[in-house]
């Protein structure tokens, strides 16, 4: 080992360039690793999110893009619906849980510099929020309260005022990856006061609207026996200026384009890969072509065939080891701090896997790239530990 | 002047790439409407004032001596570690995490403080070893 990091030592440009290349690869697989699964979480975590097999919005929602850049990437915005439709759809056959919710944007002004969305749900009835809001409330939202999403910088027992109203916050969220990381979460009796509250202001677009007969979207699961796709038909058949649409539909567009981002990325880190592995096969080849009278002295004074090619060998483990780490260093580094706006821009629901899974993940990329450094260098190991030492020394490389 | 080393120059281009890279690269938030500004464009200023000191530092540690180039190493290592701490700890930033102080300054400045905090620990060893 010791003539193997004295070797290194001795020619520190030859040393780098072959740390450089090997921290390169590791970058590559450690950081496109951690983004597919993130980007593969952040799906995960979404579909378990929606809860709902059906979502009901007024009609003048309806296009999908203005429903899933509100209801899927929580762009701010808000929309209403008279109260009696909901009723009317509770009314109808194949109806399982049945629950309201009432969104709001808060103006920039209020908390911060840009809107949030505020979303007011009914503790009594819901079944998509609360799962949610469990794992870090347990205990009964009053009026006044609210919950915000872990991306807010805000803390359990700070005040944020909304429309002139100042809400307490009773809890913070854990990291979801979509949309409800920064959104702000409360019950009806709130949400209606800051609907009325914007109102007064003139700061909402539905200036003729009573805040107590309205809502802005209902969210169905459907019957035992009954469809999904029946009840939501149903609906759209029978009550009059609302658009019913499956939740799973919604999704689909995003799941076929992260379905799409994350293969593109595994051939880029298989590309990558092989590159790397040619790559590192040359620079081997050309070094160790190079140090071809090196490896004949040294047999000529003893050394054998197997002590040259472990010679070899140990370099590559000790430049493949300092470049591994490295490269994996920096894109854990680069991956934890830069995470949100990775997500931010990629534009799709974005969640680092936790800790135990990003170490495994490291540790499986660091040993991915030590073994295509070791095989790489192999080869050359191999062609070295056969070299006629007389035909080398008279001048002949053969 | 001797002829500088290569943690020499890491330190002088982080400490560079640190300051003019806070205000022209990775800036906090811009001025709200009013024309007032949030927390974070003083993270950022504080941030670029201590950064300066930081870059002056590596420039002048060119023509030191062996030992006084390693206590300033050592100097410059603990004030770009406390330096990562300026954006968030020391002085708060905007209230949504998506905004661009937390997801460009924030990270941008721990991972070039990072560097530098590893750097100048790495040059003072090596200035420690020649003694």
């Amino acid at each position: 080992m010791n003539l193997a990091y004295r070797n290194c030592k001795g020619k520190p440009v030859r040393t780098t360039i072959l740390i450089l290349l090997t921290a390169l690869l590791s970058l590559a697989v450690c950081g496109g690793t951690l983004l597919v699964s993130g980007l593969q979480k952040g799906l995960g975590s979404l579909e378990a999110r929606l809860g709902a097999d059906i979502m009901v919005v007024p009609y003048e929602a309806k296009t999908k893009s203005n429903l899933e850049s509100i209801v899927l990437q929580g762009n701010p915005g808000y929309f209403y619906m008279d109260k009696s439709r909901f009723e009317k759809i509770a009314g109808l056959d194949g109806i399982g849980q049945i629950s309201a919710q009432f969104y709001l944007a808060s103006t920039s002004s209020g908390c911060c510099s840009i809107p949030v969305q505020i979303i007011g749900f009914d503790p009594a009835t819901d079944f998509t929020v609360t799962p949610w809001l469990k794992r870090s409330f347990t205990g009964n939202l009053e009026d006044g309260d609210i919950i915000v999403g872990n991306d807010l910088n805000a803390f359990p027992g700070d005040t944020l005022t909304f429309y002139g109203i100042d809400c307490h916050v009773a809890a913070k969220l854990d990291k979801t990856g979509t949309y409800y990381d920064s959104a702000v979460f409360t019950n009806i009796g709130t949400i209606q006061k800051l609907i009325r509250s914007s109102l007064d202001r003139g700061m909402n677009d539905f200036s003729r609207i009573d805040p107590e007969k309205v809502v802005s979207a209902v969210l169905i699961n459907a019957a035992e026996g009954y469809s999904p796709e029946e009840v939501m038909n149903d609906i759209n058949i029978h009550v009059k200026k609302v658009k019913a649409v499956q939740t799973k539909e919604m999704i689909s567009g995003i799941s076929s384009s992260l379905k799409g981002t994350s293969d593109v990325i595994g051939v880029l880190i298989g590309a990558v890969w092989f590159l790397g592995l040619i790559i590192l096969l040359l620079a081997y080849s050309i070094s160790v072509g190079g140090r071809k009278r090196e490896f004949a002295v040294l047999r000529m004074i003893g050394a054998s065939q197997g002590k040259l090619a472990s010679v070899i060998m140990q370099e590559a483990m000790l430049c493949g080891i300092l470049g591994a780490l490295a490269g994996t260093g920096i894109s854990l580094l680069g991956m934890m701090t830069f995470r949100t706006a990775i997500g931010e821009a990629i534009g799709l629901p974005f969640l680092l896997p936790d800790a135990l899974q990003t170490a495994l993940l490291a540790l499986f990329s660091l040993a991915a790239v030590l073994l295509t450094g070791t095989a790489a260098a192999a080869f050359s190991a191999y062609r070295i530990s056969r070299i006629d030492t007389a035909l080398i020394l008279r001048g002949d490389n053969g | 002047m001797k002829k500088p080393t290569i943690t020499d120059m890491i330190l002088l281009i982080l400490s560079l790439a640190l300051c003019i890279g806070v205000k022209l690269v990775f800036h906090a938030c811009g001025m709200k409407d009013d024309g007032s500004y949030m927390t974070c464009h003083w993270a950022e200023q504080a941030v670029f004032a201590v950064s300066t000191g930081l870059a002056v530092t590596a420039v002048f540690r060119l023509f030191l001596d062996r030992k006084s180039k390693a206590g300033a190493a050592l100097a410059m290592s603990t004030t770009a570690a406390v330096t990562a701490l300026i954006p968030g700890v020391c002085i708060r930033l905007c209230m949504m995490e998506t905004m661009r102080c937390h997801a460009v300054m924030r990270p941008a400045v721990i991972i070039l403080c990072v560097l530098l905090a590893v750097t100048g620990i790495v040059d003072f060893v090596l200035c420690r070893k020649e003694d």
